[in-house]
């Protein structure tokens, strides 16, 4: 019996536990305790908007680009969602649709994240100015984003807290307004407002959003709700702050040598590193150059023939034929394609290019306070002064050489081609189009062959699945039955 | 299988105290002898001797002529008897009497009475019993009699496994037992196989059963470091099946349920070859064979390409004239052009050869065998080699203490085919060369279309793995009392996997980052302790046999990878990473689970008419939320032997044995990844600057009350022997319903989430298996057996999410509530748009310009149009209505033949490769069909034109019949006569040939109706550059000394 008492103690002879603590994972409990866990929280928003294989800048937005009339899904696209969205058959379960709505909310909940677990902090783990700023630069983040979504999707659920609960209650949360919406994002962005000036970060930390992002956001707001006072204000306290100027050169505002400089509000950071996919770039390289990608855009030739014949920026924006560095072969293509970011020291490996993105840059500005000059008071002198900027830059004549007199209504008309000539494939045409409104969005995409454009097309669908999950949900009403 | 071996030894034991002059008597023999024939013939006393005598000698052997030591030889209606020795010779001193009979017995043969005279020399072959070689089965932590079992056990032959040339265990499974289905993942040489028992229940979690070597319980989960591109090498093809005695499979609740959490997907339980006392064996076999693909795919060849290409190219640009691609007179040059197949494929040699040593004495027991295995893949430059050995040990220590030892170590070394090699065989344009006219490769296919040229990919990409793995157990036993045993034994596994691999400067691949090496691997360790008690106690017609455990065991895994780009010379690939200019972003992660676990099982049989059987098992798993951490899992069974009821005496059948069974319990799942319940944050990396920066984002939201799948398992079943068990049915039904799926159930994207792993959902699985035993022919000279085993399972979904929406739609697949898994979902196919018809249908071609040629489909919502997206239905399904096996065995003096037959009917096969190939774009080749393609002078058609943009669409086109019946292996075997062999010490040889699915009868157009791309049950039966399974043909030799 006393053996069978030694067998016994076996039995409660444990070895092992069954608590997890994964070897190479944080928990949330762990993590969020001081500075540079606050930093790398603000780190993950710009991971998922700019960085993530799956960006949602550069990537995403490339595949709504495609309903515009810059941009049609090439001949070597192979996912049928984004020829959908090219022709504008897109419906509410359109990856490409679907997807820019998800990425867009995990970019929210991390700033979310960010926002209250930085502010929870005290003042024993954290620098209170540093923990203002990460605060701030998450605040405009979550801003921008929601100003995205606005954009594209009308209401949408608006949620300022990280979810940590599986309820129904936290996860079927019902759209806010638009005022509701715009009233946040305006308090965000103020709120950044007073984030660092442009130059005062240390270079690691040049791409990061500054108080000039900030006034750069706040006056599209305004823009975009058409309260022409305030986007002028904004833009001229941008203007008289003297943070910002054009480059001499259109070239420098692309080059690797000049990024970060005095014309750049805020870019996509690259530095050329493997490891990091410089997807416009790489969706850039033409089939000659053993391009190809899958979503492949396409420029059909509209934009370029809207360009001056001495328009510096045509051949700096759009190519027709292309140097080979490693052959030393100029290759005339088949198809037009864009060079803006294309490296012609990485022509082999695209995705590698070195080349910033600039999503917000002074040449914008100048555009939107000409816009907003107009808006408010006509075509004055004032309103001429900051488009002449950009177009001198550019070598053309001044808008009133070409054309005298303009009316509101033409001048108006010469920012937006100004807009669209200067920015192109930075991601502001679809913006720019839905914003002056149906009529001439669909006005503007018949004239590019696009014929399925359609009044409702100023917003993307709600996604199916999310208004299947989300019972609270309702699909935009332009969108009801499609 | 077991017993068998245990009484041999026995017998042994017998031999060598006569050996040593010691009287035995008969009737001392061992208990373990419980075969009431048996019994009688040993209480049998052969003490009492008599005066006259008469000498008999002779010999006994077995049908394949090896001696047969041990067996008992008792003069009929008499109580005196002798037993062989160990050449099988027997002599016995007897007086002569009327009744001139001697009665042969020995365990797992069949009695034989044979008459003497005075002075003859008999010579004596005993047959094997087909109804004891199944007699004793393994189960869950014990062994037990066939005939007092009360679940669900499959037993896989050994001779079975043996015949089959296979790299691994796991593939010798098709078609051996009811109601297990094993379908290939991969022809890859050392590749996996997806095997389903009754069907699968899980959705999110694991399918595969629970493998349990030497009691080491292990999931074959995918082993590769994630360095090498391509079907990963399956873990089990690192353990040697030569190694391998009994395979049993354990399917019902009763069976499994004492393997708690792992026990859902059914438990294969294996055991290794082990020593019996007596003289060594030494033995060598040895099989060398070829491999061939079975059939190709029928593609176009260069002029016909070229045709196509040109219709094509018109089609984009009218303007450009029919010829833009190459002229008549061009197309007439080109002939067939490069076979990409051709190129590829390739007959290819397969080898095996197994050297063992077994024997013990008394004391001790022991095998050594050690194996070479090497199979090179019918794709050039794929291959598959492994090196193993092993030593299992059993000793007594004293009367009361047993000890133990199953070790095995193995390396294994492959080289895998990269991925979308045979994808790129089909489509790459037969207009391309291998080779450019300056002697290097063809980059890629010269049209808008990549595809890399895989010949040159095979031949100078490295890409291999190699395993060491050593599994080991130890025990020891000791008996308390009479009848209470205590077992404690410890279990590891360690296993370091090495992947390697090398993109040369001079392939596509490599060229844009200049070469790329890559090396990783991944250890993974596990460690197994068991304490059990078992207690057996048989007292008149009451017999009790009681389990008690408790078991715990840890698993570990860590894996790092590391690169570089940009190489100056191919010379030194994966060996000098250093050598790369630009170092890729190095890797590393670490996991581990725990599971610590309860159980117990009691079983009561009552007159050898009532078995009852219970169990329960309590497990904790380190898997599951803080909430949900312990699983019970019981399980009760009862069976009833009414063979054995006194008024079955009466009753005037030829049944022999009838057995009636019936169980319910409840098995969990716990194949999830690790930390699925935590909230946990990965690092990523971003750039702010100039220099990469690192943030951390949130994995998911946390689960405290992530816990087990369970699957309720309710089966019944009959046992029945007719014929004096010449004719054996088993019969069983069985409903399983699996309850509290793990799913990644979708919630709304806006929590910043996509998925949330819940327990949610419902499965069920019923279906009806049926073994068939029978003994056709056996007439001493001649014998003739048979076994069928036939299964049919019906999968449903019945509840999936909460009930907001009762479908989930993955790719070409829906989950749906109220249908099967593994439901294709694609649009429908409705002819050809005719000229003409443009403006009526031409919304339906889901094209924005349609033309004549185009593809049509049905308008499924019925709204005017055609989408992709809108426009589908369920159109087909993994899952076969049937499956069987069909094994015959013919032995006929020194010949043997065995014939084993396997099939599948009903299910579907999504062929992917075709639809690549329809698309009839000339940027890539195009699928025998295209010669019917609709062209204006070809209208009566179902094939659609050429066209340079047509719609990639999933429709039921490609969902083909996927039922097939296959020669699955046919081996034919001659044992030489002894007589030949003597003079060489040799005891037995045997020729034999073997050849290996060499017949399919199926209407499947792709490579092998065997095929699944993925081991998922959601997304089964695709066929998508899959790496096609060969035919076979092996010739080999068994010697033993």
């Amino acid at each position: 019996m006393k053996k069978l008492t030694y067998i016994l103690l076996l039995f409660s002879f444990s070895c092992t536990n069954l608590e997890e603590v994964p070897p190479s994972n944080l928990t949330t409990e762990q993590f969020y305790k001081n500075e540079k866990d606050a930093l790398a929280a603000v780190n993950a928003i710009y991971h998922r908007m700019f960085t993530e294989q799956l960006v949602l800048f550069n990537r995403q937005l490339m595949m709504l680009e495609m309903a515009t009339d810059d941009v049609t899904a090439g001949p070597r696209t192979r996912s049928a969602q984004v020829v959908d969205m090219s022709k504008l058959q897109h419906v509410p379960n359109n990856t490409a649709v679907e997807w820019t709505w998800q990425y867009t909310y995990e970019a929210i909940n991390r700033a979310n994240i960010a926002v209250d677990r930085i502010e929870a902090l005290g003042e024993d783990v954290i620098n209170s100015e540093l923990k203002t700023r990460l605060v701030n630069e998450a605040k405009l983040l979550r801003a921008w984003n929601y100003f995205n979504l606005v954009r594209w999707f009308g209401p949408v659920p608006l949620i300022l807290h990280e979810t940590t609960s599986l309820t129904n209650e936290a996860l079927q949360v019902q759209q806010a307004s638009e005022e509701v919406l715009y009233n946040q994002i305006i308090l965000d962005l103020t709120s950044a407002e007073s984030l660092p000036a442009p130059g005062t970060y240390a270079t690691a930390d040049a791409g990061r959003v500054t108080a000039g992002a900030a006034k750069t956001l706040l006056a599209k707001v305004y823009l975009t709700r058409k309260e022409w006072g305030k986007a002028a204000d904004k833009l001229k306290e941008v203007i008289d702050l003297g943070w910002y100027s054009l480059f001499d050169n259109f070239a420098d505002v692309y080059n690797v040598a000049t990024k970060n400089g005095k014309e750049h509000i805020f870019s996509i950071q690259f530095n050329g590193d493997p490891s990091i996919v410089n997807h416009l770039a790489m969706f850039s390289l033409p089939f000659e150059f053993n391009g190809e990608y899958v979503d492949a855009p396409h420029l059909p030739g509209q934009l370029y023939e809207s360009y001056d014949l001495q328009d510096e920026r045509r051949n700096l924006t759009l190519a027709k034929q292309l140097y080979n560095p490693q052959t030393g072969q100029t290759v005339n293509l088949q198809h037009l394609t864009y060079v803006k970011f294309f490296d012609s020291s990485k022509a082999l490996a695209p995705q590698q290019s070195a080349k910033n993105i600039p999503l917000f840059r002074y040449a914008d500005i100048l555009l939107m306070y000409a816009e907003a000059l107009n808006e408010l008071n006509g075509p004055t002198q004032e309103a001429y002064h900051p488009i002449n900027l950009v177009r001198q830059r550019a070598h053309i004549p001044l808008l009133q050489e070409v054309s005298l007199n303009l009316t509101k209504e033409q001048f108006r008309d010469a920012v937006f081609l100004e807009r669209r000539k200067e920015l192109a494939l930075e991601y502001h045409r679809w913006f720019d189009l839905a914003r002056r409104g149906p009529e001439e969005y669909v006005k503007a995409l018949h004239a590019a062959g696009k014929t399925n454009a359609a009044p409702r097309h100023v917003h993307f669908p709600v996604p199916q699945r999310e208004l299947q999950l989300n019972l609270n949900l309702r699909q935009h009403p332009d969108w009801v039955g499609f | 299988m077991i017993k068998k071996n245990l009484l041999h030894k026995s017998s042994r034991l017998l031999l060598l105290l006569a050996a040593y002059g010691l009287s035995y008597p008969i009737q001392a023999a061992p208990r373990i002898a419980s075969d009431n024939s048996e019994r009688r013939i040993l209480e049998n006393n052969f003490l009492n001797s008599q005066p006259q005598q008469t000498s008999i000698t002779g010999r006994v052997t077995s049908q394949e002529g090896e001696p047969l030591p041990g067996v008992t030889v008792v003069l009929k209606g008499t109580s005196f008897g002798s037993i062989t020795d160990l050449d099988g010779n027997f002599s016995l001193s007897a007086s002569l009497q009327a009744n001139n009979v001697l009665v042969f017995s020995f365990v797992g043969y069949q009695p034989k009475e044979v008459p003497y005279k005075a002075g003859q020399r008999l010579q004596v072959v005993l047959t094997e019993d087909a109804k004891s070689l199944s007699e004793v089965v393994v189960v869950g932590y014990g062994t037990q009699k066939k005939s007092d079992l009360t679940g669900s056990v499959g037993t896989v032959s050994k001779e079975l496994i043996e015949q089959q040339p296979v790299s691994s265990i796991d593939r010798a499974l098709q078609g051996a037992a009811a109601g297990v289905q094993v379908t290939q993942t991969s022809g890859q040489p050392g590749g996996g196989v997806s095997i389903r028992i009754r069907g699968g229940g899980s959705i999110q979690g694991g399918n595969e059963p629970l493998y349990v070597i030497d009691g080491f319980p292990l999931y074959n989960n995918a082993a590769s470091a994630g360095v090498t591109s391509g079907a990963d090498v399956n873990p089990l093809a690192s353990i040697n099946p030569s190694d391998i005695e009994s395979m049993h499979i354990l399917k019902d609740a009763s069976a499994t349920a004492i393997y708690g959490s792992r026990g859902a997907n059914g438990v294969i339980i294996i055991t290794t070859k082990k020593g019996a006392a007596g003289t060594s064996i030494v033995s060598y076999e040895g099989s060398y064979g070829l491999q061939a693909l079975r059939q190709k795919i029928d593609l176009l060849n260069a002029s016909e390409f070229a045709q196509l290409r040109n219709e094509a190219l018109q089609d984009r640009n009218p303007a450009g004239g029919p010829y833009q691609y190459l002229a008549p007179a061009e197309i007439a040059a080109l002939g067939t052009g490069t076979d990409w197949q051709d190129a590829a494929f390739h007959q290819s040699p397969i080898q095996n050869h197994q050297i063992s040593i077994s024997g013990g004495n008394e004391k001790t027991r022991y095998a050594l065998t050690g194996g070479y295995f090497g199979q090179d893949g019918i794709i050039r430059n794929t291959d598959f080699k492994r090196l193993s050995a092993r030593i299992n040990l059993d000793s007594k220590i004293t009367d009361k203490f047993n000890v133990g030892l199953n070790l095995t170590g193995s390396r294994t070394d492959a080289n895998l085919a990269p991925s979308g090699i045979v994808s790129s065989l089909l489509t790459m344009p037969p207009t391309a060369t291998i080779y450019e006219a300056d002697g290097n490769y063809t980059f890629r296919n010269p049209f808008e279309n990549l595809i890399t040229n895989p010949i040159a990919s095979l031949f100078e990409q490295t890409n291999k793995t190699n395993t060491l793995r050593v599994l080991s157990t130890i025990y020891g036993e000791y008996t308390l009392l009479d009848g209470l045993v205590a077992k404690v034994s410890f279990g590891t596994d360690i296993t370091t996997t090495k992947d390697e691999s090398y993109i040369p400067r001079t392939l596509y691949e490599g060229i844009a980052v200049n070469g790329q090496a890559a090396i990783g691997q991944l250890n993974s360790y596990s460690w197994l302790n068991e304490n059990t008690l078992t207690y057996r106690k048989e007292s008149g017609k009451h017999s009790l046999n009681a389990l008690l455990g408790f078991t715990q065991q840890e698993f570990s895994n860590d894996v790092f990878r590391a690169g570089s780009q940009q190489f100056v010379s191919d010379d030194l690939t994966y060996n000098s990473l250093q050598g790369g200019a630009t170092p890729t972003v190095p890797y590393s992660d670490a996991y581990s689970w725990s599971l610590i676990s309860y159980l117990g099982r009691l079983n009561y049989f009552f007159d050898q008419r009532y078995f009852f059987t219970a169990s329960l098992r309590a497990d904790g798993s380190s898997r599951f939320g803080k909430n949900n951490k312990w699983g019970y899992f019981p399980s009760v069974a009862f069976a009833w032997k009414i063979s054995n009821e006194n008024f079955f005496t009466n009753v005037n059948l030829p049944i022999t044995d009838f057995k009636f069974r019936t169980s319910f319990g409840a098995t969990g799942n716990q194949e999830i990844g690790m930390y699925q319940s935590l909230s946990t944050l990965s690092s990523v990396r971003v750039l702010l600057g100039e220099q990469i920066t690192t943030g951390f984002r949130p994995d998911r939201i946390a689960n405290d009350n992530l816990g087990w799948e369970t699957t309720y398992q309710f089966d019944s079943g009959i046992d029945l022997g007719l014929f004096e068990n010449r004719l054996l049915l088993t019969v069983d039904g069985y409903y399983k319903k699996t309850v509290d799926l793990l799913l990644n159930v979708q919630i709304p994207w806006t929590s910043g989430h996509s998925s949330s792993l819940q327990n949610f959902g419902a499965v069920e699985n019923r279906g009806l298996e049926f073994g068939i035993n029978t003994v056709n022919i056996d007439n001493g000279a001649l014998t003739w057996n048979s076994s069928l085993n036939l299964a049919f399972n019906r999968n449903k979904v019945l509840k999936i999410g909460d009930g907001q929406e009762d479908f989930i739609i993955s790719g070409d697949y829906i989950i749906k509530v109220g249908e099967p898994l593994g439901s294709f979902y694609g649009s429908v196919t409705d002819g050809v748009l005719q000229p003409g018809e443009v403006a009526e249908k031409g919304n339906l071609t889901g094209k924005s310009s349609p033309k004549a040629g185009d593809r049509l489909y049905k308008d499924v919502d019925n709204n005017g149009t055609f989408s992709n997206a809108a426009d589908r239905a369920i159109i087909g399904n993994a899952q076969p209505d049937y499956f069987f096996g069909l094994t015959n065995n013919i032995a006929w003096k020194g010949l043997d033949l065995s014939v084993f037959l396997q099939g599948s009917v009903g299910n579907q096969i999504v062929n992917k490769n075709r639809q690549s190939l329809e698309l009839f774009t000339g940027l890539q080749n195009a699928a025998g069909s295209a010669r019917d393609r609709w062209s204006p002078s070809n209208t009566d058609t179902d094939i659609p034109r050429a066209s340079s943009d047509p719609s990639n669409i999933f429709s039921n086109r490609f969902v083909e019949d996927g039922s097939y019946i296959r020669l699955k292996n046919i081996t034919l075997g001659y044992t030489l006569p002894v007589a030949l062999t003597k003079w060489a010490r040799v005891s037995n040889a045997r020729l034999f040939i073997t050849g290996q699915n060499l017949l399919t009868w199926t209407s499947y157009t792709g490579y092998d109706p065997e095929v699944t791309s993925t081991n998922n049950t959601v997304s089964q039966g695709t066929d998508q550059g899959v790496y096609p399974v060969a035919k076979t043909v092996t010739t080999g030799v068994k010697v033993t000394f």
